[in-house]
């Protein structure tokens, strides 16, 4: 023990180096699996501590009737259920985060009785004005808003006003990735709204809460398909249901990346550590060797001297990581909030007993295991043989660069000597800074694509990109306006584009819909192709995987209460609508409802902006239209909270990133500096000044920095996307093609090699306090 | 007429430990005349090498004026102190110091490319040199642990001789030889003084020291005595070591 404390006194700024590594790696590493493990668990707890449903049913009034509640309270596994009138906006507008967005709005009247979803405020405003509305959290953490704001909800161009009187946690419909947002209105506010809305706004919730939330999606599923069942030759229901395994797949997707980003990247922290300790450990060794040779001679063992170095660095190990996952909690209320921006919901973070020894061990035995391995040898050292400065440890059978041959300038020359002579320090760096370009690339190309490009990104969800939505009247002749757009100026090109809920061998997926696939320029199908003829279909491997079928075999397509057969002719792959997309043609569609003509058209823009191309629109078809949507913006506003959790990763791995390399470099150049002060000493008697000798310690790093920033960049522009794809996997993801934008990665790569540098020429700035004189006498 | 090189005035040196200050030189007024082979002597702890480096610049003293060949060395910084060692300097140091991880002859070029511009006419005079000392081309690629001592040290006067110097300072060449390395190194110190090398050398080995043609001796910090002794040639060696004996007597040797 006192010489492992001994030990420690004696390198400070090593064991601070050490510390800090292992602290921040327990810290990002606890952080990571405590997100990891409870956040499922969370989901649940959350719904139950609000009393929220597992299933949501949402139907127009006029396709309801009391068999349904019947059908929902008997389905096996129903605990409760809850039936309620509510108002529902079908392309409500309202301004959210950076853009204004557009989807379904459910309003539910605030004072009305229930016992499900029942109105949980997190913050209200103290006094009621006639036009308050109660929005979900997610408004106050990506939406912008704050109590008292104004908030406007425009619907077929009428706006209704209303004052944020209070933000409201709720599992279900509670983010704007979902497609769905609910609010609450008090009564006075939801009379007027339901008086002046037509009947057709006049839905009815139907909640039902489960035994085990586990079934939601087949109970949703069976709901669904009984009600179309009822309708009978009437019309397809206007009907959407949404289930808490849907709901928790989907909002859990980016918190689970994030968190296997922090774990993964506390590897790398873990790893920078340990290759750290095998460099100390050795440079221990070589440097004490005569102290090794004394303490042998009086009699210490080989396993006394090894337990010190052991314990010298377990107990750096078990004190930095216990700080470190103290510091974790402290920390855990920023990445709370990251949760609370994909979620909507307010993360409380307990005392997790198990993930905390679970992270100290890791990070404890690791490094014990690594200590002993670097130490072992100091089994093999005799004592007269250490006493003497032990075996020369440096093999000098090979002059590189012989100054007399070489060609090129003096101090680059001698700087290459420097580093060929140092080939196990060089292998360290290579693969610390290798490892540290590389979570520097995965995190800027996650960043380019999820913020600044987000075509990539866009395309995952399956969603097509053009720019502006039109809604058409079911009276109006869409392909006649379709070809009318297409002759406005500006407009590129105009693609019928309809989703619509279909089933396929029983199972109830969204259906994309459209003339010719070709036309279109996301192509989500990763194997196979898109159907061409009247008699294929495309789908999803996730139904594919659920149905068991793929290219090849036929399934059965039912829409409304029609029913034909059509082959699988390509697997697709999104992570909107929970991966269950399909795509028919329009023939194929009109195979089952001969007088489908499809109702929304997609518009592909060039040289004008959307806002003015939809104003035109509407003065020139508006009697035709009932709804249009810029497409950009609402992506815009639905992808700013993955923005927001990206760049708060992307500005994490960028700072250890720079913290690691100033740390390393500032622990090898000073190990270095220590280890050949007479060799500077005479370099500098000789006439070398300070800044040539702060250059070529410089220099000589920048080959080994230089190459692993390559390998790191390669690895990273190679491995970026099929490591993405393995983590999106479990959404829907097969096949992911993020943008690789090489300005910015070369640009970060120059950064990490500047940074080097820079740093290796401050930290050798320490050469120039000690003159050649004392350097020599010392 | 001889020329002075070095001329120092009221040259001064204290070190401070723990509070308590050691005044090593005091008030020291010395001239070293060009192409002389100056040895300084004096007992340990007299502050020989404290002035050698002094003088050499390779280090700064507390008090006082050093004029190297019209140079005012007290008011250059640790980089114009650097650069004038590399002009104006040699140094052999009685640990040799030859850097380990160079080959002999990149040991030479390491201070000859660094004040020649002429490459190829620096590589001549290295390999040149280093034959003229005794170490042939089989050992130029050797790395300093596989040579002698006296191989060694003869590898660090030509380092320190690489790049012409107005003066090689020399701080007991020979102290960690053995006396057959010795003699071959004092005759490659002769040698080159006689071709008009100005040498410095500090030594408190009377075999050595008779090799200098002035011998400065120091006492706790001050000059004390200051011996002509002319030229070295061995046929007078018997009576210059007599003359440096009683000398050595006189000062309390």
């Amino acid at each position: 023990m006192n010489l492992a404390m001994a030990n420690i006194r004696k390198s400070k700024s090593a064991t601070v180096s050490l510390y800090t590594f292992i602290l921040v790696a327990a810290l990002l590493l606890n952080i990571g699996l405590m997100v990891i493990t409870q956040l499922n668990m969370f989901f649940d707890q959350k719904a139950e501590q609000l009393k929220d449903p597992h299933v949501t049913i949402v139907m127009n009034q006029a396709n309801y009737n009391s068999t349904h509640e019947e059908y929902l309270a008997n389905y096996p596994g129903v605990k409760e259920t809850e039936t309620e009138e509510i108002i529902h906006m079908n392309l409500a507008n309202y301004k959210f985060g950076n853009g204004e967005l557009t989807n379904s709005a459910v309003m539910y009247n605030a004072d009305a009785n229930r016992t499900i979803g029942t109105l949980k405020l997190v913050e209200k405003l103290d006094a009621s004005s006639p036009n308050d509305i109660f929005v979900p959290y997610s408004f106050k953490t990506v939406g912008g808003y704050e109590l008292g704001d104004d908030f406007t909800i425009t619907l077929q161009d009428k706006d209704y006003e209303y004052r944020v009187a209070g933000f409201f946690e709720t599992t279900m419909m509670g983010t704007n990735n979902i497609g769905v947002m609910k609010f609450m209105l008090p009564e006075n506010s939801y009379q007027s709204l339901a008086a002046e809305l037509e009947d057709h706004s006049k839905w009815i919730s139907l909640s039902a809460v489960m035994k085990d939330s586990a079934n939601s999606a087949e109970l949703e599923n069976d709901f669904i398909q009984d009600v179309r069942k009822s309708q009978g030759e009437e019309d397809t229901p206007y009907i959407f249901g949404i289930n808490i395994e849907m709901v928790e797949s989907v909002n859990t997707l980016t918190i689970n990346i994030i968190a296997t980003i922090l774990v993964a990247f506390s590897a790398i922290i873990v790893l920078v550590s340990l290759i750290v300790i095998k460099f100390r450990v050795s440079n221990n060794i070589e440097d004490g060797m005569a102290n090794i040779g004394v303490l042998k001679s009086i009699g210490y063992t080989s396993g006394q001297i090894l337990s010190s170095i052991i314990l010298q660095y377990t107990l750096i190990a078990l004190c930095a990581s216990v700080i470190g996952i103290a510091l974790s909690y402290a920390l855990m209320p920023y990445i709370g909030r990251v949760i609370s921006t994909i979620s909507g919901l307010i993360w409380t973070q307990d005392l997790d007993m198990g993930v905390n020894l679970i992270s100290i061990l890791f990070v404890t035995i690791s490094v014990v295991i690594v200590t002993l391995a670097s130490a072992f040898r100091v089994r093999k050292i005799l004592p007269v043989a250490a006493l003497r400065g032990g075996i020369q440890t440096h093999s000098f059978r090979k002059n590189h660069i012989p100054l007399a041959r070489a060609k090129g300038g003096l101090h680059f020359l001698l700087a290459i000597k420097s580093m060929l002579a140092n080939s196990k320090q060089n292998i360290m760096i290579s693969l610390i800074v290798m490892a540290l370009t590389f979570a520097t690339v995965f995190s800027v190309v996650l960043y380019y694509n999820i913020a600044s490009d987000k075509s990539a990104f866009v395309d995952l969800f399956g969603s097509e990109p053009a720019n502006v939505y039109i809604a058409v009247k079911p009276d109006a002749d869409t392909r006649e306006l379709m070809n009318s757009i297409e002759q406005m100026e500006y407009v590129r090109k105009v693609n019928i584009f309809d989703t619509i809920e279909t089933r396929v061998d029983d199972q109830n997926i969204y259906t994309n819909v459209t003339d010719h696939y070709d036309q279109l320029e996301n192509n989500v199908v990763y194997e196979g192709r898109q159907p061409k003829h009247e008699n294929e279909i495309s789908i999803s491997w996730i139904i594919s995987n659920h149905i068991n079928k793929g290219i090849g075999d036929t399934v059965e397509v039912e829409y409304g209460n029609e029913t034909a057969s059509f082959l699988v002719t390509g697997l697709s792959q999104s992570i909107g609508n929970s991966g269950q997309i399909g795509s028919l043609t329009m023939e194929g569609i009109q195979q089952i409802q001969s007088n489908y003509k499809g109702t929304t058209l997609y518009v592909y823009l060039d040289g004008v902006s959307n806002k003015d191309f939809i104003q035109n629109v509407q003065e020139q078809y508006g009697n035709s239209i009932i709804e249009t949507l810029d497409i950009d913006e609402n992506i815009e506003s639905q992808t700013s909270m993955y923005t927001a959790a990206v760049f708060a990763i992307m500005v994490m791995v960028l700072t250890i990133n720079v913290l690691v390399v100033v740390m390393i470099l500032y622990l090898v150049i000073k190990t270095m500096i220590t280890k050949r002060r007479k060799e500077f000493g005479v370099l500098k008697a000789i006439g070398y000044s300070t800044i040539q000798l702060m250059t070529q310690i410089s220099i000589s790093f920048l080959p080994v920095v230089v190459i692993g920033v390559g390998i790191g960049g390669m690895l990273g522009l190679l491995f970026t996307n099929p490591m993405l794809s393995v983590l999106l996997s479990s959404a829907g993801v097969k096949r992911l093609d993020f943008i690789i934008h090489y300005p910015i990665i070369v640009m970060f790569c120059v950064g990490i090699i500047l940074l080097a540098y820079i740093v290796s020429m401050l930290v050798s700035l320490r050469i120039k306090k000690i003159s050649a004189y004392s350097l020599i006498t010392e | 007429m001889t020329m002075t090189i070095i001329k120092t005035e009221k040259l001064c040196k204290t070190f401070s430990s723990g509070g308590i200050q050691q005044h090593v030189l005091k008030n020291l007024d010395i001239s070293l005349q060009e192409g002389d082979f100056t040895i300084i002597m004096g007992s340990s702890g007299s502050g020989k090498s404290t002035l050698l480096y002094a003088m050499s610049g390779m280090d700064k003293p507390t008090l006082g004026e050093i004029d190297f060949a019209g140079k005012n060395l007290s008011r250059l910084n640790n980089d114009q102190l650097a650069i004038f060692r590399r002009n104006n300097c040699g140094f052999v140091f009685q640990q040799i110091h030859l850097l380990d991880n160079m080959s002999v002859l990149d040991n030479v070029l390491a201070s000859g490319l660094l004040g020649n511009k002429n490459r190829r006419q620096t590589i001549h005079k290295a390999k040149e040199m280093l034959m003229q000392v005794g170490i042939d081309e089989k050992a130029w690629s050797k790395f300093p642990t596989q040579l002698s001592g006296g191989e060694a040290q003869r590898v660090g006067i030509v380092r320190a001789l690489i790049n012409s110097p107005r003066i090689l300072f020399a701080d007991e060449p020979t102290g960690a030889l053995n006396s057959a390395s010795s003699d071959s190194v004092l005759d490659v110190l002769t040698d080159v003084n006689r071709k008009g090398q100005s040498i410095v050398m500090v030594t408190h080995d009377i075999k050595t020291a008779i090799r200098g043609n002035r011998i400065l001796y120091l006492r706790d910090g001050v000059i004390c005595g200051d011996l002509q002794l002319g030229g070295y040639s061995e046929q007078k060696n018997a009576e210059r070591h007599e003359e440096l004996k009683t000398f050595l007597a006189e000062m309390g040797w």
